[in-house]
């Protein structure tokens, strides 16, 4: 058995009377990652910061290996690392300094603090701009040095507020790498998000909230099963249209849509169905070009369960 | 509290405290243009008022030139308004949320706090470093004894005001309103102290609100110590002697120290900031 690295029992944070993080319950294992994902405003943040005692709850509690972050806030402090949403620093500061000054804090002694910023530097592309001023750096470059805090500190908990955001594509999957290693080296990641590419690509688990609330929870492949009619049929025919009487047999699997020459049913099980589809379209003398089932994404989870669109609010 | 855990604690304070001379170096030319301009003035404009000031003003100034009295007022004036403005960067990372990483370090808020205060009031005394030792070569200050209680008084001193000034940021959480704040307390403190005119002239005023301010002011306080430290002669100014002085200064300084300490970790222990 996995211990629990994290467990949020009953979290509510209010702001003044708007209620950010509504009676959240959570519980997130040693040595996972773990992906809190929804869109902008629905509480992510609020929630990291206080793991991190940031901010403190308004009711309930959570736990980092045990150690409640109202009673133990600089046991867990020691605990947890974190990469904010928005870089910390001030326009005329340079990343050298700063990542100097918190491997120091983090306790490092100087010389391994040298080595280490320069180590973590190097691997994330951004020993380059180690001297530059932070209002000369690209958001990207910007958030790579919050990132760079954690991998200096290597915390047991690390906290990652979208951390790939403002980040080019090629650098993307390259930070995704470093993220899967630094689990791999023993720490357990909680990752906010709003990417669904990018929660499917490194996180095991995934929480969905939206309007600070909890919606669902599971693997990726749980989630994805979680949705009625989850997976799509995509047929590719010859001809311009298929015959009414293959329509309506079809119609019994699921809703269909049709897009001039392929044609999508929506079903439960999809590897199933699939015989069955290839039986009724040879019955009919319609030629398949192309079928393939294809698995629901994320997007289409998180729509059937809030209603809304993941992106609307980003 | 044990000795290890004492050098231990010591040690994480003065790596907060790097934080503040970390920033320093990123504004070196600000800083020369801080020297160039206070040298221009205790050059200039100094010497044009102490030649405006009549000579009886040695009876009150237990026989020190004017010229010299205004010197180390106004190096304890540039003390006070530094001072302030390392105490605003604070504020300015309070209103970017830069506060939010430094809640989220491994480290306890009350030492965080210290480390805060003393990194603050020693990259004021750096920074002003160049400007003393303008006034002392003017003044011809060599006595290593003076200059060591100078600066260590003049850490006290800064100790204090930024302790105060932090008391008000953590009060108010804004840098716009500490900004209106501090503005108007930095216009009245200066004037109501002993920059300007020795405590004797002030009393001669007969305006009891000026005199008992000037009296009570820490700026006041600290250029009569550090015109005693230079010219034992104006010791005979200060009815008290020095020794209220000194407790005053230490009060003070630690007082503040205190009051932002206990106000921070209260506020900001577990976030109840938010
Ligand atoms: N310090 C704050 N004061 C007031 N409201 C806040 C504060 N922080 C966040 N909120 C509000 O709480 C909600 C959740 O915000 P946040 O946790 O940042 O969401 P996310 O990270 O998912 O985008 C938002 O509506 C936001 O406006
Ligand atoms: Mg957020």
């Amino acid at each position: 058995m996995k211990s629990k690295a994290v467990e949020i029992v009953n979290f509510t944070k209010k702001f003044g009377d708007f209620t950010a993080v509504d009676n959240l319950n959570l519980e997130i294992y040693e040595n996972e990652v773990f992906g809190l994902l929804g869109p902008n405003g629905s509480g992510k943040t609020t929630t990291l910061l206080t793991i991190a005692t940031v901010y403190k709850p308004t009711s309930g509690d959570i736990y980092v290996f045990g150690h409640s972050v109202t009673r133990e806030d600089y046991v867990v402090r020691k605990l947890v690392g974190i990469a904010f949403q928005e870089p910390k620093a001030m326009w005329i500061d340079k990343p050298y300094d700063l990542l100097t000054w918190h491997a120091r804090i983090v306790g490092y002694s100087m010389s391994d603090a040298k080595k280490i910023v320069r180590e973590v530097m190097e691997l994330l592309g951004l020993w380059e701009h180690r001297n530059k001023q932070f209002y000369q750096l690209s958001g990207g470059t910007r958030k790579k040095v919050e990132l760079a805090k954690v991998l200096i500190q290597k915390p047991r908990v690390a906290i990652l507020d979208e951390p790939t955001a403002q980040v080019d594509v090629l650098s993307k999957h390259a930070l995704w790498d470093v993220i899967k290693k630094l689990r791999d080296e023993g720490t357990t990641v909680i990752i906010a998000t709003n990417d669904m590419f990018e929660a499917e690509r490194v996180c095991e688990k995934i929480a969905i909230i939206y309007k600070g609330k909890l919606r669902a929870m599971g693997t990726i492949s749980e989630l994805k099963d979680s949705i009625p009619r989850g997976d799509v049929i995509e047929i590719q025919y010859e001809g311009s249209r298929i015959p009414e009487k293959l329509f309506a047999s079809l119609e019994e699997y699921g809703r269909i849509e049709t897009q001039s020459s392929t044609l999508r049913i929506y079903v439960e099980k999809g590897e199933e169905k699939v015989l069955d589809v290839i039986d009724l379209f040879r019955k009919n003398n319609v030629k398949i070009l192309r079928i393939m089932v294809k698995e629901p994404t994320l997007d289409d989870v998180f729509t059937y369960i809030t209603g809304a669109k993941l992106r609307e609010e980003s | 509290m044990k000795n290890p855990d004492l050098r231990n604690n010591l040690k994480i304070i003065l790596l907060v405290a790097s934080w503040d001379l970390m920033k320093l170096k990123n504004q070196k030319v600000f800083l020369a243009m801080r020297i160039a301009w206070f040298t221009l003035q205790v050059l200039v404009f100094a010497r044009a008022i102490s030649y405006i000031v009549s000579q009886g003003i040695l009876a009150y100034t237990g026989g020190v030139d004017y010229y010299y009295f205004y010197l180390l007022g106004i190096y304890t004036s540039l003390l006070y308004s530094t001072s302030i403005s390392r105490g605003y960067v604070v504020a300015d990372e309070f209103d970017d949320g830069i506060v939010e990483y430094h809640l989220s370090l491994p480290i306890k808020r009350s030492l965080f706090a210290v480390g805060r205060v003393l990194g603050c009031s020693l990259s004021t005394i750096i920074f002003t470093l160049p400007m003393m030792a303008v006034v002392y070569a003017i003044l011809k200050v060599s006595n290593f004894l003076s200059i060591l209680l100078s600066l260590i008084f003049a850490l006290l001193f800064s100790i204090g005001i930024v302790g105060f000034v932090l008391l008000l940021v953590f009060a108010v959480r804004s840098a716009d309103l500490t900004d209106i704040l501090v503005g108007a307390i930095d216009a009245l403190l200066v004037r109501l102290s002993t920059v300007f005119y020795p405590l004797p002239v002030i009393e001669a005023t007969g305006i009891a609100p000026y005199y008992v301010a000037a009296l009570m002011n820490p700026i006041s306080h600290l250029s009569d110590f550090l015109r005693v430290l230079v010219f034992p002669e104006y010791y005979l100014v200060l009815r008290q002697g020095i020794v209220p002085t000194i407790v005053y200064m230490v009060a003070f300084s630690m007082g503040f120290l205190v009051i932002a300490i206990e106000y921070y970790e209260r506020k900001l222990e577990a976030g109840g900031w938010k």
